[in-house]
């Protein structure tokens, strides 16, 4: 810790006066969703026609175009890029590193943040330069929402509360915020409750119900015109979470997420702006059975786990000339993860285990990226990363544990590093054309390196870790046009992924399964190669002044070096929107359709195959001011037809909610 | 050439890796948990005294044991061995005859002579306990130098199968039992079994040319483990391998023992508990 407070008092000292900045280069590789519109007239502003704090976290996720989400149950899903998943991307929220502490993969680290706490949600599809880790798919940052200053003391806030029929949920969302002109102070809250949804048909789909509660603050203070401490904190405490596709629910999820970031502004300067963060995290995770049926049950366990993190980050802007802006950035982090188990046989004593045998891993990594406006119509991002890390296991029993399988040393050092050029050029004034290489790599994570029988209920093995896995890595390429006028903006994307040392599991032949009912066990290994290739178009059409059309339309299609079928590949899939204001009135209407996926391969993947669905949604909101009041109604349908469907990343194939309708109620000062 | 050069970077590597690594490690508070475990080595103080006895020639025979009781199974035994003045007898020829008194029968068991050592200061040997005192009454004689003392014995039954007799196709009965002290964790374990067979009543010889199979099973979730590696013989009777226990809990170690490529028992058992 006095190591910490040192680092902010230099940071604090050595960077001093000027003005604020305004310079924003937007990045090439990053898509962005906003979720609330930067202002400065306190936070009833930022959802003016906006209910997206009603929304849950996976619902804004689902709608991004390389997004697709495995689902285990109602809530908590876990977001891939084009298919890519877990190690392979880099999820953080606002530039902090988290992994989830739960061996069955429930708890993305995307269940822990609520739009109520988000300002944006940043994809980047391969390396680039605004990431903050190593991964082949790019990744997820979850930038958490900021207090605003203000010159004048303003006090502003909202609150909600919003109803869903399908699974009677419904929830309370609150935020506050106090604006002065050095200081700046915000804090959202949000509590959900759902119960067991209804697919299709009226099909009640058992333990799909939740129950979670979030609060998040942040503080700012500015300490002159160019410095300002930030204070974040986030918790989220998740109850009685059911996950019908997996064999046991969760008793609690609870997060716990702290910073302190150091912020330097000084534009018109070479050296332009600078972020330290420190921060530290802690996920409690607790699995229950007891919830179900006892016939289904054919012992009693007990599993948690925990994560910790702490870490920092610094970044920093450059401004060469007018056409140079480079980032330099280091970053580093300590996760340590722990999970154990302990069985109940009706008869005799109960059994103990370390799932997870108590590793840790420390990273130290530097990036480096410029955007070089060449001309005007060349511009190049470049840059690379270099990252060391250190992986091991802390406790004697963990070690006792590994010991089981593997003999050689367990303190892994690894270097990876990655790199990307990026070019765009434009042809003229609507016609551009974009281009990019990448080479990306990544560490193995720490349940594919000292997994103990982690169980995959997708292929029905228990998983052990490969202390001796290689980095995997991947050259990455993209291809793509657009196309944009007054009313018309199109998008084209190729893209490709060819892997080397892809991991996957490979069954172990004499080893006995330890899950009662498992297929066997794998041991995940380095396969030579597997290539993922894939489009995406997105687009939208001011069809009238007050008439919108939004489509994003995604394909991927993936293979091992053995012509295997690679598992959680999405099919080809559409959403497509249409929005029309009228007298204060927004009408939406949705239609989201995937094709079949029969691309699979069960016997090493265990993936099966999926049906082809489609989906219609429509919505209305008003909103509508009375003296410094500000209120906004919603009304939505979702699953008007009452289909009955299932996304191919949906695990175990349960039908997803059929109707439901939902009504959001907000309201600002 | 290539293998010098290929060296030299690895060490580079390792090497920037260390100091890159260190930075992480300062700013990060440490907190490195290591639980001791330390084995006990055995020493005079960590025997437990069972009985004293004085022979005619007024030498005092003191019994020790490893735990205040013995158990059914193998058990080490250790005398001390002091003449009239106190002094210690370092080179007595000393023998264990364990005995059960049953109502209709008697019958003695598998027992290893004493040898002196040096570092416990008393002769260390073992006897395999077949029966608990709830069927009988156990004695066990010791003869120091032609003089002998008798001591009554205590055995109760261990918490789990920790010797088994087990009849072979031969017709002959087999003892196996496990070797004490032991100290399981999870994962790799050291292993000593024993085995002996009954060729009268009065005589339990070490079985020396047995191949033994041993597979761990958890009964109560029926799975096993991999990696183990069988005990192998290595002298008296002793044979030594690898136990694998995947967790903690109650384990089954299945023996599958053959003489000469013929199986004379494919299912003798110990029952394992930690
Ligand atoms: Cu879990
Ligand atoms: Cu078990």
């Amino acid at each position: 810790m006095k190591i910490i407070s040192c680092l902010i008092i230099s940071c604090a000292v050595f960077y001093s006066l000027a003005q604020s900045d305004t310079s924003v280069v937007k990045n090439m590789l990053l898509e962005e969703v906003v979720i609330r519109e930067v202002s400065f007239d306190g936070i009833k502003d930022q959802f003016k026609n906006n209910t997206q704090e009603h929304l849950l976290t996976d619902k804004m996720l689902e709608n991004m175009s390389s997004v697709t989400l495995i689902k285990r149950g109602n809530y908590a899903q876990e977001p891939t890029i084009r298919g890519l998943n877990a190690g392979q991307i880099n999820t953080t929220i606002d530039g902090m590193q988290m992994f989830g502490a739960c061996t069955d993969r429930m708890d993305p680290i995307s269940s822990y943040v609520e739009p109520i706490n988000l300002e944006s949600i940043s994809l980047a599809t391969g390396p680039n330069g605004s990431q903050f880790g190593s991964g082949i798919g790019g990744g997820l940052n979850f930038k958490l929402n900021k207090a605003k200053l203000n010159q004048k003391y303003v006090i502003s806030g909202i609150a909600g509360v919003g109803f869903e029929s399908n699974s009677n949920a419904f929830r309370f969302l609150g935020g506050i915020q106090i604006s002065k002109k050095r200081f700046a102070l915000q804090v959202n809250s949000i509590y959900r409750e759902a119960n067991d949804y209804y697919a299709g048909n009226r099909q009640k789909i058992d333990f799909s119900a939740y129950e979670k509660w979030n609060i998040s603050g942040n503080a700012i203070f500015a300490v002159n015109t160019q410095n300002s401490i930030v204070l974040d904190y986030l918790q989220d405490d998740g109850r009685n979470i059911g996950y019908p596709a997996l064999t046991m629910d969760v008793s609690f999820a609870n997060a716990k997420a702290g910073a302190i970031s150091h912020v330097l502004k000084r534009s018109g300067k070479t050296f332009y702006a600078l972020e330290t963060k420190v921060y530290y995290n802690y996920i409690d995770h607790a699995m229950d059975d007891t919830k179900r049926p006892a016939e289904l049950v054919p012992m009693h366990m007990d599993m948690p786990g925990t994560s910790q993190t702490f870490g920092f980050y610094s970044n920093s802007d450059w401004r060469f000339g007018q056409n140079h802006f480079a980032k330099i950035k280091v970053n580093g982090y300590q996760n340590d993860l722990h999970a154990e188990m302990t069985m109940y046989p009706k008869a005799g004593k109960e059994m103990f285990m370390l799932t997870i045998p108590d590793t840790r891993r420390s990273i130290l990594g530097l990036d480096v990226s410029d955007k070089w406006l060449v001309n005007k119509k060349v511009s190049l991002e470049y840059g690379g990363r270099v990252e060391v890390s250190r992986s091991e296991i802390t406790t004697l029993m963990g070690r006792q544990t590994m010991t089981s399988f593997y003999n050689d040393d367990l303190v892994k050092d690894n270097l990876i590093w990655s790199a990307f050029l990026q070019s765009n050029y434009k042809i003229n004034k609507q016609f551009s054309l974009h281009s990019g290489a990448a080479r990306a790599s990544r560490n193995p994570t720490l349940q594919e390196q000292y997994g103990f029988y982690l169980f995959n209920r997708m292929d029905n093995y228990d998983y052990l870790g490969n202390p001796d896995l290689k980095t995997e890595t991947s050259w990455n390429f993209n291809l793509g046009a657009s196309y944009s006028s007054k009313r018309v903006y199109v998008e084209a994307k190729l893209f490709a992924y060819f892997f080397s040392n892809y991991i996957a599991g490979l069954k172990l032949d004499d080893y006995s399964a330890m899950t009662i009912g498992a297929s066997g066990v794998k041991q995940y290994s380095n396969l030579n190669s597997a290539v993922l290739t894939g489009f995406e178009v997105t687009g939208n059409y001011q069809l009238l002044k007050s008439l919108q059309f939004n489509t994003s339309n995604s394909f991927s299609y993936g293979e091992d070096g053995s012509h295997a079928a690679l598992p959680f590949i999405p099919p080809f899939r559409s959403v497509n929107q249409l929005i029309y204001n009228l007298k204060g009135f927004k009408f939406n209407v949705e239609y989201i359709a995937a094709a079949r996926q029969g691309h699979v391969d069960f016997e090493r993947y265990g993936d099966s195959k999926s049906r082809e669905f489609h989906i219609m949604n429509a919505g209305v909101s008003k909103s509508f001011k009375v003296n410094r009041f500000s209120y906004i109604i919603r009304f939505s349908a979702n699953n008007i037809f009452d289909r009955v469907y299932f996304e191919h990343l949906d695990l175990m194939r349960i039908s997803r909610q059929g109707r439901s309708f939902e009504l959001n109620f907000t309201f600002g000062f | 050439m290539i293998g010098i050069k290929q060296f030299r970077i690895n060490k580079m590597k390792k090497i920037i890796l260390s100091l890159l690594l260190g930075g992480v490690v300062l700013t990060s508070c440490k907190k490195e948990e290591v639980t001791p475990e330390e084995i006990v080595t055995p020493t005079t103080e960590s025997k437990v005294q069972i009985d004293s006895k004085t022979t005619i020639s007024n030498k005092t025979v003191t019994l020790f044991a490893d735990n205040t009781n013995l158990y059914t199974g193998a058990n080490n035994l250790y005398v001390k061995v002091t003449d009239a003045s106190g002094a210690a007898i370092t080179n007595a020829m000393v023998m264990y005859m364990p005995m059960m008194q049953m109502t209709s029968m008697s019958h003695t068991c598998p027992v290893e002579n004493p040898m002196y050592s040096s570092t416990l200061g008393m002769y260390k040997g073992l006897a395999v306990f077949i029966m608990s005192s709830d069927s009988g009454t156990w004695t066990l004689e010791v003869g120091v130098d032609g003089e002998s003392v008798i001591f009554d014995l205590n055995v109760i039954e261990s918490d789990t199968k920790m010797v088994g007799a087990y009849t072979g196709t031969d017709g002959i009965t087999y003892f196996i039992s496990l070797l004490r002290p032991v100290n399981w964790t999870v994962g790799m374990n050291d292993i000593e079994i024993l085995i002996h067979k009954r060729e009268s009543m009065m005589s339990f010889p070490s079985v020396n040319d047995f191949d033994v199979v041993m597979t761990p099973e958890m009964i109560s979730m029926g799975h096993g483990s991999p990696n183990n590696v069988s005990p192998v013989f290595v002298s008296n009777g002793h044979y030594q391998g690898t136990v694998n226990y995947t967790m903690t809990g109650d384990w089954r170690l299945h023996f599958e023992l053959s003489q000469n490529s013929t199986v004379i028992h494919s299912d003798a058992y110990l029952d394992i508990l930690f």
